[in-house]
């Protein structure tokens, strides 16, 4: 195998090792996405206000779901490359070679193992949950949901390999998070949006995955046709995986 | 190993300060300095892992080793003063790890030869703090590089440890490899080839234990039937001693002591000497 390639599965079975020693950890990291879903449910079907608004809550529980798997795969990333600068494992890797595009790769690979069962469980709980017939879209809503937290997960490797410290880190989760749930399309239809906010919620990866999953899910659009949302969210995933090889620190 | 004019600014702060190195292969050069002399921004900057503000660094006989550190890094042994070992995965890994996949016999033939040959398997958190350093030891050694940079690395471990580690120092050396190894435990100068001294980010001295040995001086107490005490103090040597004591009525010394320095005295001296100097 390829010194590169060979580097990059070595860091990657690595975390995948350290998530599996943390068995709490698993737990918290599969269930809480699902119950985030399952809160969803009980609050728009079992609460007589929400039910009043007649959200059609089964079209946008998938992209919820999707939402929450983003949000956590992105403080997950974020907080585990500040742990390993602050403890300096991640100098200690760079001292004896491995490559700065390995180690990132590693990171995204390793927890995107973890991000792939997360998906899983939230797209099979989310489906059962609202009794939603995915039927051929299962695939599709699948792999955007994992590609939209691979997308994060590089996300947060990046913002966290350019800062100097956790300090500069843990400002960037509401940053990111509060813009992203409110300008991702969720919430508010991206048409509805001033065009000073709409230019924001194009250069956030996350709208791109709400387009797919919303057109397939509300408006009832085909894969193909929200296909190039979709590439543009891959391109963002690939950028953004460069980015942090090239601008990531050593030291704390 | 050739370092020349080494500088390290951060902002207005100058953690190093125009420093000469040299270390050839089949030496172990001490580090020595308090904290805050700049022992491991110089070892990290030789380990590649910070570019100087200004200097030249060349290794194994290739100038601007800082542009191009791939190059040098399998040959290269780093040690850093924390552990930085992934305390939830075992010994075993950890040096397998960050011996960029070294085979699992040799990893765990250098387990067993730094007495963890029992604890291979366990996970690091459940160490000590002597083994953790044995294991971050083993780490750097596992891929037999011909460089060796040791930070700290007996810093907080017991003397019988401490002993095991730098007879495992020379045992490396005598097969060729050059170490550079920083502390701030003066006495275990006394096991180096040679010495680099540092302060306030500045090269104090180059010298060799034999050297400043030579500058090792005694005191000479003595105390008087009277009560009084006198101290004096000599050179290296020992005659003038041996002259001042012979000038001694016998009835007036009740009790007299000498105390040869420790090269931890000379290295103490030399220092303050530097900083009274500066």
């Amino acid at each position: 195998m390829p010194e590169p390639l060979r580097d990059t599965a070595m860091v990657a079975r690595r975390v995948i090792l350290q998530t599996l020693r943390d068995p709490r950890f698993l737990v918290l990291a599969l269930a809480v996405p699902v119950l985030l879903v399952l809160l969803l449910k009980g609050v728009f079907e079992g609460v007589p206000a929400f039910r009043a608004l007649h959200v059609p809550i089964d079209d946008y529980a998938l992209p919820v779901g999707g939402f929450m798997v983003f949000f956590l795969a992105y403080v997950l990333s974020t907080l585990v490359l500040v742990r390993e600068r602050r403890d300096g494992t991640l100098e200690r890797m760079l001292a004896v070679g491995y490559a700065r595009p390995a180690i990132i790769g590693g990171f995204v690979l390793g927890y995107g193992a973890l991000a792939l069962v997360q998906t899983a469980l939230v797209v099979s709980a989310t489906a059962w949950l609202f009794a939603i017939d995915l039927g051929a879209r299962l695939v599709p809503v699948s792999l955007t949901t994992f590609v939209l937290s691979m997308v994060s997960i590089a996300m947060g490797v990046f913002v966290s390999a350019a800062a100097r410290s956790e300090g500069q880190v843990f400002p960037t989760i509401p940053l990111l998070i509060v813009p992203t749930l409110l300008l991702c399309g969720v919430v508010l239809p991206l048409d509805q949006l001033p065009r000073y906010l709409r230019v924001v919620a194009h250069v956030l990866p996350p709208t791109y995955a709400e387009n797919v999953l919303l057109g397939m899910m509300r408006h009832g659009h085909s894969f193909v046709h929200e296909l190039p949302s979709f590439l543009v969210l891959t391109g963002f995933g690939v950028a953004l995986v460069a980015a942090a090889s090239l601008g990531m620190r050593a030291s704390r | 190993m050739q370092a020349r004019g080494l500088t390290r600014r951060y902002g207005r702060v100058r953690a190093l300060e125009a420093v000469d190195v040299e270390i050839g292969a089949g030496e172990i050069v001490g580090l020595l300095g308090p904290s805050g002399a700049g022992k491991t921004t110089l070892v990290r900057i030789l380990a590649l892992l910070q570019r100087p503000s200004s200097g030249a660094l060349a290794l194994f006989g290739e100038d601007h080793a800082p542009a191009r550190p791939a190059r040098f890094r399998r040959r290269i042994g780093y040690m850093p003063q924390e552990h930085a070992l992934y305390e939830d995965l075992s010994a075993r890994f950890n040096v397998h790890f960050f011996g960029h996949g070294a085979p699992a016999d040799r990893v765990d033939g250098m387990l067993r030869f730094l007495g963890l040959g029992d604890r291979a398997g366990d996970a690091v958190q459940t160490m000590s703090g002597g083994m953790k350093q044995r294991v971050s030891l083993a780490c750097a050694l596992v891929g037999s590089p011909e460089l060796l940079l040791l930070d700290e690395p007996t810093a907080g471990i017991d003397p019988l440890l401490r002993e095991r580690f730098w007879s495992e120092f020379r045992h490396l050396r005598d097969g060729g490899a050059s170490l550079l190894v920083s502390t701030h435990q003066v006495d275990e100068a006394v096991h180096c080839d040679r010495l680099l001294l540092l302060r306030e980010g500045g090269l104090v001295a180059d010298t060799t234990p034999q050297a400043l040995m030579r500058r090792v001086g005694t005191t000479a107490r003595v105390e008087r039937a009277d009560g009084c005490v006198e101290e004096r103090r000599f050179p290296p040597g020992g005659r003038e001693l041996v002259a001042w004591l012979r000038t001694l009525p016998d009835a007036e010394a009740d009790r007299v002591d000498v105390a040869t320095d420790t090269l931890e005295d000379v290295i103490v001296g030399l220092m303050r000497e530097q900083a009274a100097h500066a």
